[in-house]
């Protein structure tokens, strides 16, 4: 299993790269001054000369670059330009909030859709299948910051269920918990559309297969066939599509920690693009796509467990 | 690094079985009794109505702004009230409606366009070409699509154009690996190596032989995207990305209501709305197209 | 089975639900009583985070605020107040000029502190700082320093400044304000690129710590030199969204509350309950530079048809009679130095049939430059409808913050909207944006766009005067210059909006500012 893992890791590192060096690239061509915005709107360019100097931006591109890779390979990605503070402090203090709103986002988006896809499923074509499918659609169809904001009107304006402001104290797991609710339900609503629809797909395709249908004619209880092999067979486009969403899901995240005003990662790689925080968009742009090979690997292997074939292929 | 891009993913083996070139069409009458299909259908065509006609039916000049008249409520002389520069919501609902109608249009035909020719060239000479090719298709899915947005937009400006760019880039990568996979399989096939035993041009078996064959499975897969493409335009608009003021958008709208929540409410509600209903009815399209010609469902 | 099923988990949901509420009530609950103890001031800022915090690198609104509540200068506004006349002793208990105003002698008050056991403030601190300020890699405000021949130490308590020139106002410099902070030599040298992080003042509040994206928490220096602060505590909680900054304001998150200088803002937040909204000076003015050297506005008929075109009136009615008021000169009201000029009249008519004298009968279309922030988009919006309805069509480029500083330094744009507040003697705003000196895309560039520089002479025999009502005359005299030339068209003044709860006494009266927030200092308490 650890083989596996540092085998898909490896095999990610030309990426990486070639997302670094992208961003490393991108970063230097976008116009705007890191200089000007450390030293404020009276700066001359003497100053501001001055200044990337000391930032070694004056430095030929290339060394730049070299250092930028060595470091960012032995893990080491420096300070922020604009604040001075170590990248990965930054991300450390943000990242428990990423991972609090994507975590609970895909807890809500599988509990939810997988049981209302299996019982839209198995009442094919009836009232609740034809309601299931409808709101699916709707809830696909929300863009996160619309239905953030709908939330925020709804239940934070005009009944005062929950707060306004979603940055909680990470020490109080009570606070924690109720300033995840709405960011929550808007992040994971489309996800929880999709999924409904797929599991209803997968099951119905799951429930027609020949050896369901030689389970039942052997008599094993509906309940254990449906739950046990229907579902198990299912279970492999549930979680392709948990683990694509989960990518989605930090790459939205944005959007719901601007309406909620909460901190996250998506927020700081905005803020520090806005900024022109060099360092600062190279780490998280790295921490980002490290993040996203390791969901991918999990859900590599996770099929592996459901499913034996893959694992011997 | 697989997609990571906002979009519903296809279901794997979804497009397994390429359907003949006739689906297209036969989805479409299909589609035609489908009652999802039709609502949708009118729901998008009342959008475009509205786009198309904004110069006549609107009651204001969008960008008329009256000063004295700014955040009054719906109601009133302004049917769906005005924004922070007193602006008519309405007249500005109906111009933006072409912004998002025309913006993700282009950029998802451009995509299409593009990244069709891609997988399918690429999966066609294979070998080495196509492991790179495809690992530039890799890369460009593991950026945040809105963080991608953004750079471009940091890079050319927020410009119409741009917002175009911007989506079409990130929606390129998978119509690049929709199109490979059949080309993949197709060039195998015998009426392939046949033209190429007559010695057709590969460019004569590319578009004679392989085009026609996966035309319509990247035609469904883009009906699918316009939902996606408006989506991610207005999502862009309401980070911050949108078009030249005074033109009108409606995430950029969305965003103005956003800031003035606690004094007028609406003004995030409408566009909210509009952006709801125009996903809904094109997801509504979408599906339609999509059952019918699903190769699993048609039978069923 | 599968519907009962469904329908338990219905339940659970809404237990658990009861359970958040239930105790995210206790949670507020208990955050009221801790207010009431007077114990922290929460204080909410529109931004995403602070910057460096050494102060002399304090360039953004949110970084100033915070470091006036940590550092001193040698001498201080008076708290409240923004007038130069008003400055008082601050960590200098006396000073004295020689007769020709270029040599300064600074006496130390004793005894003074600096945070975290770092000892007692000397003279080699005041001089380690004020040669820190003046060098460009370890400070953003080294040019204010230019004039600086030599700081010295005298003896452990004594400071002595040698000037090469007279400057307008030297106490300027060494108050609490940009590069006149002073830090603690041992703190910068032993915690080097780490103090921007952990900076060591000698204010009423001391920095604990910053949780990025979130707060900064300061506690009060209890060897503060005017005596302990009455608040323990001070939580500066960054909220960019004004939405959600209000409503926690409402919902009693916060007791001090950055406001939106928009008057629709301020009639809302007048009605909250035990609300009290401050509006304070500086006055940022706003001016449309105009390039005087390129088409279409090296045509001075253009710019006064550009001038006639504007509706000051409308645009103050924009943002609110109580935050902002029409602009009177190319310098701000209430700066030393400010003389009201005679500005061209709201005349659309007037503004075409110029047009169509400089050769323009259909019009004109500018190509602009402008920034995406919403304060200044928005603005920039009634601007353009404005000038829409005289002819004159900008095409508006909006680029990003970072962006639009850059180019219209590289002079890219013939128009420029800028709004800024400076140190409020008219020399500084008038150099920096109409002296031949501060022309954008030269060495010495800071933020002339217009290219004038047809005040220089009068600007600089100003700087150098020391007699104040000759000083007085001649800035008058560049003023009449440059708006009989309409290198610009000021527009308006928009001053600073916070709003308290009627608990929070801040100690004196707040009408100005020059850290553009509320000055928290030992005499700020919040009443039971």
């Amino acid at each position: 299993m650890i083989w596996f893992f540092a085998r898909r890791l490896l095999a990610a590192v030309p990426t990486l790269l070639a997302v670094l060096t992208l961003v490393f690239v991108i970063v230097r061509i976008v116009p705007g001054d890191p200089a000007l915005v450390i030293l404020g709107d009276q700066a001359t360019p003497e100053a501001a000369a001055a200044l990337r100097e000391r930032l070694g931006l004056d430095r030929p591109l290339w060394t730049q670059y070299f250092d930028f890779i060595t470091s960012a390979l032995r893990g080491d990605f420096g300070t922020s330009m604009v604040t001075g503070r170590p990248i990965l402090d930054e991300v450390a203090a943000v990242l428990p909030h990423t991972v609090d709103l994507t975590v609970a986002s895909m807890l809500f988006g599988t509990l939810v859709g997988v049981p209302v896809g299996i019982w839209a499923a198995l009442h094919r074509n009836r009232a609740i299948d034809v309601a299931a499918r409808i709101l699916s659609l709707l809830g696909l169809s929300f863009p996160v910051f619309v239905s953030g904001i709908f939330a925020l009107l709804l239940f934070s304006l005009h009944w005062r269920l929950f707060p306004v402001i979603g940055a909680a104290d990470l020490d109080d797991p009570v606070d924690r918990l109720h300033k995840l609710v709405l960011p929550t339900v808007s992040l994971g609503l489309i996800m929880a559309a999709y999924i409904t629809r797929v599991t209803r797909s997968a099951m119905l395709a799951s429930l027609s297969e020949d050896y369901i249908r030689t389970a039942r004619a052997k008599g094993v209880p509906w309940r254990r066939v449906v739950w046990v092999h229907g579902l198990r067979n299912a279970s492999i486009p549930i979680v392709t599509v948990v683990g694509l969403y989960v990518g989605i899901l930090i790459g939205n995240s944005v959007l719901t920690e601007i309406v909620f005003n909460r901190p996250g990662l998506g927020k700081i790689i905005v803020g520090a693009l806005n900024q022109r925080d060099y360092t600062m968009l190279q780490g998280l742009m790295v921490i980002y796509c490290f993040l996203i090979v390791v969901v991918n690997a999990i859900t590599d292997l996770l099929y592996g467990v459901l499913d034996p074939r893959v694992q011997a292929a | 690094m697989s997609a990571l891009s906002e979009r519903t993913p296809p279901l794997p083996g979804e497009f397994a079985a390429p359907p003949p070139p006739s689906a297209w069409k036969r989805a479409l009458g299909k589609a035609r009794s489908n009652p999802t299909t039709l609502v949708g259908a009118l729901i998008c065509l009342a959008i475009v109505a509205g786009a198309v006609l904004a110069p006549w039916i609107s009651p204001f000049d969008p960008a008329d702004q009256n000063i004295i008249d700014r955040l009054q409520p719906p109601g009133g002389d302004y049917l769906l009230g005005t924004d922070q520069f007193g602006r008519d919501i309405l007249s500005r609902l109906l111009w933006g409606a072409q912004i998002s109608l025309s913006v993700s249009l282009s950029a998802i035909f451009a995509a299409m366009l593009i990244g069709g020719t891609i997988g399918m060239v690429s999966g066609y000479i294979g070998g080495r070409f196509d492991l790179l090719v495809m690992q530039v298709m890799d890369v460009l899915l593991s950026f945040p699509s809105l963080i991608l947005g953004l750079m471009v937009v940091a890079l050319l400006g927020p410009e119409l154009v741009n917002l175009i760019v911007a989506i079409a880039l990130t929606a390129i990568a998978p119509f690049a690996r929709i199109a490979r996979a059949p080309t993949l399989a197709l060039k195998e096939r015998a009426f392939v190596e046949a033209g190429r035993a007559l010695g057709y041009s590969h460019t004569r078996i590319l578009f004679r032989h392989i085009l026609p064959n996966i035309t319509s499975e990247v035609m469904v897969m883009g009906t699918l995207w316009l939902a996606t493409a408006v989506r991610v335009e207005a999502s862009l608009s309401f980070i911050g990305l949108g078009v030249k003021p005074p033109t009108p958008t409606w995430g950029g709208m969305t965003r103005d209501g956003f800031e003035n929540i606690l004094d007028a409410p609406w003004l995030a509600v409408f566009p909210g709305i509009a952006i709801l209903l125009l996903v809904l009815g094109l997801n509504m399209v979408g599906d339609g197209l999509r059952d019918a010609t699903d190769p699993k469902l048609r039978n069923e | 089975m599968t519907a009962n099923r469904v329908g338990k988990e219905d339940k659970t949901m809404n237990a658990f639900r009861a359970a958040l509420l239930g105790a995210a009530l206790a949670v507020a609950g208990g955050s009221a009583v801790q207010a009431q103890s007077g114990a922290t001031l929460r204080v909410g800022m529109a931004a995403q985070d602070v910057g460096r915090l050494d102060p002399h690198f304090a360039v953004s609104t949110i970084d100033r605020v915070i470091v006036a509540w940590m550092f001193n200068g040698l001498v201080r506004f008076k708290p409240g107040s923004i007038d130069p006349a008003e400055i008082e002793p601050d960590l200098a208990e006396r000073w004295e000029s020689s007769p020709d105003g270029r040599t300064w002698t600074f006496h130390l008050r004793r005894g003074v502190q600096f945070h975290g056991g770092f000892g007692e403030l000397t003279a080699e601190d005041v001089v380690f700082s004020l040669r820190k300020s003046a060098t460009a890699a370890s400070s953003a405000f080294a040019a204010d320093f230019r004039a600086f021949e030599s700081v010295e130490a005298v003896d452990p308590y004594t400071v002595r400044i040698r000037l090469r020139e007279n400057v307008p106002s030297l106490l300027g410099l060494v108050t609490n304000y940009s590069g006149g902070y002073i830090v603690s030599r041992r703190a910068v040298e032993q915690r080097g690129a780490d103090f921007v992080r952990s900076p060591v003042g000698t204010g009423p509040f001391a920095l604990d710590r910053v949780t990025p994206n979130q707060s900064a928490e300061l506690s009060a220096n209890a060897q503060y030199f005017r005596g302990a602060p009455q608040i323990a505590r001070v939580s500066y909680r960054f909220i960019p969204s004004d939405a959600s900054r209000d409503l926690a304001y409402q919902n009693r998150e916060l007791d001090v509350n950055y406001g939106r200088a928009d008057q629709t803002w301020i009639n809302r937040t007048r009605q909250v309950p035990n609300t009290v909204v401050d509006v304070f000076e500086p006055g940022e003015l706003a001016i449309l530079h105009l390039n005087t050297t390129t088409p279409p506005f090296n045509d001075i008929r253009v710019r006064q048809a550009l001038a006639h075109a504007i509706n000051r009136a409308e645009l103050v009615r924009f943002r609110g009679q109580d935050v902002t008021r029409e602009a009177q000169s190319v310098a701000p009201r209430g700066y030393l130095g400010f003389a009201q000029q005679p500005l061209l009249p709201h005349d659309p008519n007037r503004a075409r049939a110029l047009l169509a004298e400089a050769g323009h009968p259909n019009g004109l279309t500018v190509r602009v430059i402008h920034t995406q922030l919403p304060e200044m988009l928005n603005m920039m919006q009634v601007v353009q409808q404005q000038l829409r309805r005289s002819g004159i069509t900008l095409d508006l480029q909006v680029v990003e913050h970072a962006t639009f500083h850059q180019q219209i330094r590289q002079d890219l744009s013939p128009l420029v909207y800028y709004s800024a507040a400076r140190f409020p003697v008219a020399d500084i705003y008038l150099t920096q944006f109409f002296h031949g000196r501060s022309i954008v895309k030269t060495p010495t560039a800071v933020t002339n766009f217009s290219h004038c520089n047809q005040a220089d002479q009068q600007l600089d025999a100003a700087r150098v005067s020391t007699d104040i009502n000759e000083q007085r005359r001649l800035w008058g005299e560049a003023q009449r210059i440059l708006v009989q030339n309409v290198c610009g068209v000021p527009l308006l003044e928009t001053l600073l909006v916070f709003a308290r709860r009627d608990n929070v006494d801040y100690g004196y009266e707040l009408r100005g500012s020059m850290s553009l927030g509320p000055l928290i200092t030992e005499r700020t308490r919040i009443r039971q």
